[in-house]
């Protein structure tokens, strides 16, 4: 069993990394919720969706720990972004071609 | 290890091995669950480049500041979420921040899903749903909000779920059915609960930003 005074200090250590991440998530939403009100045009679209995928790299690799996983776990996350890149990337092929 | 024994169960015959079965499944399922979100917002962004000012009308429409505190909310539950299930992997025995976490992380997302419901009613008010009556004239925002109720209903079953998931854990935890540290199934709901916020992270920019710098 470890002391009380050493699990304050992993408590501290716990809360101190995660409120990081949780910070620069809340200010990557203000940052979109900003931008989406400067005209741009297509670029004031892009930045909306630019941003989420920052902030869902960031929970990805540091709240579900992919940066430290295995790499079996890594392969099965990465096949779902594989399969979703492939069936945009057909689709506007084909969408894309008739506009 | 009394801990890992308790929590051991067939066809394992080791602990390690049980962990690594877990977490390879989840991720398996989250990935077929990235194809299906995946898929929804594939039919948004064909239909939002066929018709990009009627989904810019439709979008300004949104309430913005639901949608933006509901992020909020979420990203904070994922923050809860991300810590309990880290200190039940500490060598501190740390059961009561994990259930404090746990029952932060549920609340937070009950309180999610009561914005959606205020969001829904105001939506219902202004006549925003698909069909006879419709306030918006472009026919394009009708296929914007036929998007929207779909999605967001799916999302908040999605919430729900991972709810009653996480409800579930507090209770077997905090009635001591089974041991805190190092349970794989606190590790498993995490990685739920964060992919359900993921969804809404990409879901917030397709909804709420849409026309409003024009």
């Amino acid at each position: 069993m470890s002391r009380p005074g050493e699990s304050g200090g992993i408590v501290r250590r716990l809360w101190a990394r995660n409120l990081l991440i949780w910070a620069a998530l809340l200010a990557l939403l203000v940052l979109s919720l900003l931008a989406a009100y400067v005209p741009m045009g297509r670029m004031t679209t892009a930045s909306g969706i630019i941003i989420a995928g920052v902030k869902s790299t960031l929970v990805v690799l540091l709240f579900m720990e992919l940066a430290s996983a295995k790499p079996l776990i890594r392969i099965a996350a990465i096949s779902g972004l594989v399969f979703v890149i492939a069936m945009f990337a057909l689709t506007f092929a084909d969408v894309l071609a008739r506009i | 290890m009394s801990d890992e024994s308790a929590l051991l169960r067939e066809p394992w015959s080791n602990f390690g091995r049980q962990r690594e079965a877990g977490k390879f499944g989840i991720w398996v399922f989250l990935a077929s669950e990235t194809l299906f979100f995946g898929a929804l917002m594939l039919t948004y962004t064909v239909c939002r480049v066929e018709h990009p000012e009627a989904f810019a009308v439709a979008g300004r429409e949104t309430n913005i500041w639901y949608g933006t505190i509901n992020t909020a909310v979420l990203l904070t539950s994922s923050l809860t979420m991300a810590i309990a299930a880290q200190a039940a992997e500490e060598s501190a025995p740390l059961r009561r921040l994990v259930l404090a976490c746990l029952m932060l992380t549920a609340m937070l997302g009950l309180a999610f899903i009561v914005i959606k419901g205020f969001e829904y009613k105001e939506d219902i008010d202004k006549q925003l749903v698909p069909g006879a009556g419709f306030a918006l004239s472009q026919p394009g925002a009708q296929l914007f909000y036929g998007f929207y109720w779909l999605v967001t209903g799916v999302h908040a079953i999605h919430l729900s779920i991972g709810i009653a998931l996480v409800s579930r854990l507090f209770w077997v935890l905090l009635r001591r059915q089974l041991p805190a540290k190092d349970n794989p199934e606190i590790e498993v709901t995490a990685l739920y609960w964060h992919l359900v916020d993921i969804v809404w992270i990409f879901l917030y920019p397709l909804i709420y930003l849409p026309g409003r710098a024009s």
